[in-house]
């Protein structure tokens, strides 16, 4: 086994969400703003106490992002000892290991995420968002290197959906139970954008984007903000809230080191890499998980955070869904039927925020805040999050400190 | 035919141009499909970087392809990009990775010429040919003339 001594020594201690909105007319740093006051109430700490943030952005500046600099400054924080921006999966694990390392003890962790202009006629018809877009070159490829890239980032993906069928021999079923399942749980989520329940037939017959991927295949933009307050375990019981922990957690790096690379295959992007330093750090097993969330921007990240997670083999999906699926309630039902998947909605039916919205919803379910969705006893659950190519994360929470 | 550093630069103005890419450049713009080859253990490195990841070798030289190879990855756009003017002018387009007879794992992306996006299937052998894109040579593939001796290869990683 794998070195982890940051098991059970670095909390969860406050979570705060905004609505889930197709316009909240706020900026990101509004956004983010609102759910870190909500995340920091929920904490009951002061703000003085927090001396660490992971910002929403992917470089230092990220113009119009809630960068550290910016959520800094806004919130009237007067000093911190570690800032870094992050996004996707692995925003959460560079806050853990912020606080695991001891380069800050209490840390902030924003992420805002908002309907770009280049999501829809409508988005782009909005001029808050179409200037965000002309200035940060939101949705384009510029400045790249176009003998090597795909013209969107959706592209790849839908042609790796193609491959997957044609290798393994099966039909869309297996992309189309992901987005069933995920709108089935949002219907319950009285937080998610689009709660209206869908069957299989939907599914196939929503509007092809880039073949064979259709729009039921795609996240659901929005406007929305996520924050989690972390902290050392021996802060936490000081704290008036229930603590949720960290057991264990991996970032997947693999010889693909560009954005959007075409040399690897099936069972070799980064989810298996992340997965497997996962499971190298802990003596739990995929079994062990209670809850799994699998990253959805698009159903087939979520079909390869499965099959690396473990719940079944490479290109066996197909079957493993099929003997999981609960026909009353329309929702996967994994590990013999005890372990529900993504139970706010996620990417494809609560909103787009990346990975953020599954790290708080795992939160609250540890913590059985959860109301009419709530899974009964669950005390662990699995995240996978991020891209084919960059920014995976695996992580495992649990109820209690191990 | 030669083709200096400006012109390359001037023909591809939204292109970020770096050393480790220019003759790669160089290459489209005389109609050659230049990938970078190990000079000391013949790996082909791509995309464009300027030493082997298998022995570390700095000595790696654009070398012209084949331009035999397998359609492993395709699809197609049918909306583009809210917000993106040149896709909404182009309208569909179809986009394919293809897996180079050189190396297994050797992935160019490209498009189609002479077919259409429903005569794609997967491993289809495909041959290299040039189209003209936005006043420029694009290298693009179609269905391998004959009898087509690119061997379907194993699934590999790169390096």
């Amino acid at each position: 086994m794998a070195r982890n001594p940051l098991r059970g020594q670095v909390a969860v201690v406050g979570v705060g969400s905004t609505p889930y909105l197709r316009d909240a007319k706020k900026t990101y740093l509004g956004l983010a703003l609102e759910a870190a006051i909500a995340a920091i109430k929920d904490a009951g700490v002061d703000k003085s106490e927090i001396n660490g943030i992971v910002g929403s952005g992917r470089d230092v500046f990220s113009v119009g992002d809630a960068t550290y600099l910016a959520v800094q400054g806004a919130l009237g924080i007067e000093k911190t000892t570690w800032v870094l921006n992050s996004w996707l999966g692995s925003c959460f694990v560079y806050a853990a290991q912020a606080v695991a390392t001891g380069l800050c003890d209490t840390l902030l962790l924003v992420q805002a995420y908002r309907r770009g202009a280049e999501m829809s006629q409508s988005a782009a018809g909005d001029r808050f968002r179409q200037r965000q877009a002309e200035i940060t070159g939101a949705g384009s490829w510029r400045n790249t290197d176009l003998a090597q890239r795909w013209y969107h980032n959706g592209e790849p993906y839908a042609a790796w959906m193609a491959r997957y069928m044609h290798d393994y021999g099966v039909s869309k079923d297996v992309f189309g139970r992901i987005a069933v399942n995920n709108r089935s749980h949002a219907a319950r989520n009285p937080n998610a954008a689009a709660r209206t329940p869908i069957t299989l037939d939907d599914y196939h017959a929503s509007r092809e984007i880039w073949t064979p991927m259709q729009l039921l295949d795609m996240d659901v933009p929005v406007d929305a903000g996520e924050a989690l307050v972390l902290t050392t375990a021996e802060r936490a019981r000081d704290l008036p809230g229930q603590a949720v922990y960290i057991d264990a957690m991996s970032l997947g790096g693999t010889q693909i080191g560009e954005f959007y690379e075409n040399g690897l295959g099936w069972g070799q992007f980064s989810p298996w890499r992340a997965m497997e330093g996962l499971w190298e750090r802990t003596d739990l097993t995929v079994e062990d998980a209670d809850l799994f969330y699998a990253y959805d921007g698009f159903t087939v990240n979520a079909l390869a955070f499965t099959e690396a997670a473990g719940f079944c083999g490479l290109g066996e999906a197909t079957d493993l869904f099929q003997s999981s699926w609960d026909k009353e309630q329309n929702i996967l039902r994994l590990n013999g039927g005890r372990t529900l998947m993504s139970t706010n909605g996620g990417n494809l039916s609560q909103g787009r925020t990346g990975g953020a919205g599954y790290y708080s919803e795992a939160v609250r379910q540890l913590r059985g805040d959860c109301g009419e969705r709530q899974a009964a006893g669950a005390r662990t659950a699995l995240i996978g999050a991020g891209s084919f190519y960059h920014d995976p994360a695996a992580v495992l929470l649990t109820a209690e400190a191990r | 035919m030669t083709v200096s550093d400006d012109e390359v630069f001037t023909r591809y103005p939204d292109v970020l141009i770096t050393y480790d890419n220019i003759e790669h450049y160089r290459g489209l713009l005389q109609r050659r499909l230049l990938i970078n080859r190990c000079d000391d253990c013949g790996y082909w490195v791509y995309p464009h970087r300027p030493i082997c990841p298998r022995c570390w070798s700095w000595s790696v030289t654009p070398t012209e392809v084949s331009g035999r190879g397998r359609v492993h990855l395709f699809t197609q756009v049918r909306q583009p990009r809210a917000n993106d003017k040149a896709g909404q002018r182009q309208g569909s387009v179809v986009l394919i990775g293809v897996e180079l007879a050189e190396q297994p794992g050797l992935r160019y992306l490209s498009t189609v010429d002479g077919m259409e996006f429903a005569d794609l299937r997967h491993d289809l052998p495909v041959e290299l040919t040039w189209i003209e894109r936005g006043g420029l040579p694009a290298p693009a593939f179609r269905p391998a003339a004959g009898d087509d001796s690119a061997q379907p290869s194993e699934e590999a990683p790169v390096g």
